[in-house]
C-alpha cells in the first residue's frame, strides 16, 4: 500500500481482524486500497493500533480519513464526523493514540495538522475471537463503503 | 493502623502490573511488591503443535519484541534439527535483531521515560506523556519517532510486517536480501545517527538533575548476566552467557543455550504471575541478578563499533566497577541503540549480505533444543521438547523480565522506603516508584507463563476493605 508521490488524502484504519467486528476498519481500508489503487494521491495505511509514529504520515497529507469500529455506537451504525486535534491535557497512551491525539501530536511535532480530518466509525456488535462480522456490521459494510468513497472523492476535489 | 498504598495500573509500561506498598502503624514502609497481573499461557497451548510453527506462534507473545521470540524460537528449532544456518542468514537475522533493538529502545526512552526525564518527575500527570514531550521539545519528539520508524521500517523491509514479521524460519530465513532493499536501509542510516546523537546529548544534559533519583532507583550491588563474544566484546544475537558478580568478577562463563537450565532456576512468589529467575548454585534469592542494557554494558569490555565504543568508555567512567543504579539503564539503552545503527551499517556494507543461500533444511534429529538471545530488555531463552514426529511436548520460556523480577521488587522497596514517610506521599513520589520499574523497561506480556500450578490466594473484601474470607491454593 505504499507509494512515494505527494499524498493528498491519507486513509488511516485501525482494528484487529481476529476480533470479529473490530476488523471492520482494516476490511474497509483494504477495499479503499483496491478502489483507489491507481490514484497516486491516495495512501491507505491499516494498522492494529494507531501509534505516534503515524504523525509523520498525517503531517504529509492534505486530508486524513480515520476508519475504526466503535463500541459507543449501535451495532452497524455508520457515522462520519469531523475530528479536531487534541489539546495537550489529554492523557495520551504510549502504545496507541486515538484520532484527536494523533492530530494533536502532529501539530506539536510538525506545526500544522491536516487541513481536514474526518473519522468514519461503524458500531461494533461483537469483539469475540473470530474473523467474521456480526449481522449488523455485515449489513452496514456496503453503506460504509459508499460513505468512504464519497468522502475520499470529496477530499480529492478540494 | 497499617495501610497499603496501591499504584494500579503502573503506567507507561508494556503490559499490566501494579505496585503495592505496605505501611506499618507508624506510617513507615515495611514491604513493597511489583505484581504482574496478567497470564498468557503460551507454553501450555503450544503443546501438540509442530515444532516448525513455534517461531511464528511465539512471536505473538509480544508486539514490542516479537523479533526476539522469533529468533530464540528459531534457534531452539535448529537445535532440534541439528543444523547450522548459512552465514548470510545469521547476518540477516542479526540485522533484524539490531533493528528491533533500536526501535524498542527508542520506544522505551522517548515514549515511556522521556516524559519523566524532560518534563520532570513532579510535572502535571495530565501532560506527562509523549504529547507533552513533543510540545516541550519538538526536535526530540521528532527524533524519537524517527528512530522508532527507522527500526520498524527495517523490520518491515526484511520481514514483511512491522509487528509479528515472518521471514525467520527454522533453518534460516525464507528469502535473501536484494540490493534495492539493502540500499533503502542504508539510505536511512545518516538520519538515524543524527537522531540518536540528539537523544544522547539530551540525556547527558539532563542526567545530572536526577542525582536524588539515581541514588534510590534500584541502586544496589548485584550480579549481572548477558551474552558476550569470545573477545569479551558486546553481542546480542549469538554466543554464550557470562554471569559476573557485584565487583565485576566472573562467576560463570560459557553458559550456552543447552546448559541454561542446568544453571538457571525459576522461583515462584504468591504475589505475581512472573517468575523469579536465579543462578542455581547461589540459590534463591541470593543467586538473582540483573539483565538488559545496564547488565550488558557492565559485563563487556568493548564494543566493536567506533562511536558506541567511545560511549561505552564514557559509561564505564560512571563507576570504578559495575554501574549499579538502574537509572543508568536509560544511558545504556542509548549506547546500545547507537551500536545497533553502526552495526547494521557495517553488516550491510559486506557484499556477501546479498548471497542467495539463506536456509538449511532438516527434520527432527534431536528430541529437545534450546535457543538464547539478548532481547532489548535482556536475556531470553526458549527450550522445547518434541516427540519423534516433531510435535511439541513441552516448552519453557525464560524471559528478561523474569530475570529482573527480583531486582525490580528490591528497587520498588528501596524507592518506597525513601519516598514514603510517616504514611505521607506525593503524586511525584508515586511516579518515581513507577519510574523505578520503567528503568528496567519490562515486557510484562512476555513474562507470564504457566509452569505447574500457580500459587493462588483469593481475598474477599467488603466495600470498606474489611476482609470477609480468604482462600489459598499451594
Amino acid at each position: 500500500m505504499r507509494n512515494s508521490k505527494p499524498i493528498r488524502c491519507l486513509i488511516l484504519a485501525c482494528g484487529n481482524t481476529t476480533r470479529s467486528d473490530d476488523g471492520v476498519g482494516p476490511i474497509l481500508a483494504e477495499w479503499a486500497a483496491e478502489r483507489f489503487r491507481d490514484n497516486a494521491h491516495v495512501r491507505v495505511v491499516s494498522r492494529q493500533q494507531w501509534t505516534p509514529e503515524l504523525a509523520e504520515e498525517v503531517a504529509a497529507a492534505d486530508a486524513v480519513l480515520f476508519i475504526d469500529g466503535s463500541v459507543n455506537s449501535a451495532p452497524g451504525h455508520v457515522q462520519l464526523v469531523a475530528v479536531e486535534a487534541a489539546a495537550g491535557d489529554l492523557g495520551a497512551a504510549t502504545h496507541h493514540v486515538d484520532a484527536p491525539e494523533l492530530l494533536g501530536l502532529t501539530r506539536a511535532l510538525y506545526g500544522s495538522p491536516s487541513a481536514q480530518a474526518m473519522l468514519l466509525t461503524i458500531g461494533v456488535g461483537s469483539t469475540e475471537f473470530g474473523e467474521s462480522f456480526s449481522e449488523p456490521v455485515n449489513a452496514a459494510i456496503p453503506g460504509a463503503r459508499g460513505v468512504l468513497e464519497e468522502t475520499i472523492l470529496r477530499f480529492l476535489e478540494n | 493502623m497499617s495501610q497499603t498504598i496501591t499504584i494500579d495500573p503502573v503506567t507507561r509500561l508494556e503490559g499490566h502490573g501494579k505496585i503495592t506498598i505496605q505501611l506499618n502503624g507508624k506510617g513507615e514502609v515495611e514491604d513493597a511488591h511489583f505484581h504482574v497481573t496478567q497470564v498468557r499461557g503460551f507454553e501450555r497451548f503450544s503443546a501438540g503443535r509442530p515444532f516448525y510453527e513455534m517461531p511464528s506462534l511465539m512471536a505473538r507473545i509480544c508486539g514490542i519484541c516479537p523479533v526476539s521470540h522469533l529468533l530464540a524460537s528459531a534457534k531452539a528449532c535448529e537445535a532440534i534439527m541439528s543444523v547450522r544456518i548459512p552465514h548470510t542468514a545469521a547476518q540477516l537475522r542479526r540485522v533484524l535483531n539490531l533493528a528491533q533493538l533500536v526501535q524498542s529502545h527508542a520506544l522505551s526512552f522517548f515514549h515511556l521515560s522521556s516524559p519523566d526525564l524532560l518534563l520532570g518527575m513532579d510535572s502535571d500527570p495530565a501532560t506527562r506523556h509523549i504529547l507533552g514531550v513533543a510540545a516541550a521539545n519538538p526536535k526530540l519528539g521528532l527524533a524519537g519517532i524517527a528512530l522508532r520508524r527507522f527500526g520498524q521500517s527495517i523490520i518491515e523491509l526484511l520481514g514483511g510486517k512491522r509487528v509479528h514479521p515472518g521471514w525467520v524460519v527454522p533453518g534460516g530465513v525464507t528469502e535473501p536480501l536484494d540490493a534495492a532493499k539493502r540500499d533503502k536501509i542504508l539510505a536511512m542510516i545518516p538520519g538515524a545517527y543524527t537522531n540518536i546523537g540528539l537523544a544522547l546529548d539530551a540525556y547527558k544534559q539532563i542526567a545530572d538533575k536526577f542525582k536524588a533519583e539515581i541514588e534510590i532507583f534500584a541502586n544496589f550491588p548485584s550480579n549481572y548476566l548477558g551474552l558476550i563474544n569470545d573477545d569479551e566484546s558486546f553481542e546480542i544475537t549469538d554466543g554464550a552467557l557470562r554471569l559476573i558478580d557485584a565487583k565485576g568478577k566472573t562467576i560463570e562463563d560459557g553458559i550456552t543455550a543447552s546448559r541454561f537450565t542446568e544453571v538457571i532456576g525459576e522461583a515462584v512468589e504468591p504475589y505475581s504471575y512472573t517468575k523469579f529467575v536465579y543462578y542455581k548454585p547461589l540459590g534463591y534469592p541470593g543467586g538473582c541478578y540483573r539483565v538488559g542494557p545496564l547488565a550488558r554494558l557492565n559485563i563487556v569490555k568493548s564494543i566493536c563499533t567506533p562511536q558506541a565504543q567511545k560511549e561505552l568508555a564514557g559509561f564505564k567512567q560512571l563507576a570504578s566497577g559495575p554501574v549499579e543504579s538502574s537509572f543508568y539503564y536509560h544511558h545504556a539503552r542509548l549506547v546500545e541503540a547507537l551500536y545497533g545503527i553502526e552495526k547494521i551499517e557495517q553488516i550491510l556494507a559486506d557484499p556477501a549480505i546479498l548471497d542467495k543461500h539463506v536456509r538449511a533444511t532438516a527434520g527432527v534429529n534431536r528430541l529437545e533444543g534450546a535457543g538464547q538471545i539478548e532481547a532489548p530488555r535482556g536475556t531470553l531463552n526458549h527450550y522445547y521438547k518434541v516427540d519423534e514426529n516433531g510435535k511439541i511436548t513441552w516448552a519453557n520460556l525464560v524471559v528478561a523480565t523474569g530475570h529482573n523480577n527480583n531486582a525490580m521488587n528490591k528497587g520498588v522497596l528501596q524507592a518506597a522506603k525513601s519516598l514514603v514517610k510517616n504514611g505521607k506521599f506525593t503524586e511525584g513520589a508515586l511516579n518515581r516508584i513507577e519510574a523505578v520499574v520503567r528503568t528496567f523497561d519490562p515486557c510484562l506480556s512476555c513474562s507470564t507463563h504457566a509452569f505447574g500450578q500457580m500459587p493462588l490466594i483469593v481475598t474477599l473484601l467488603t466495600a470498606d476493605g474489611e476482609v470477609v474470607d480468604r482462600v489459598a491454593r499451594n
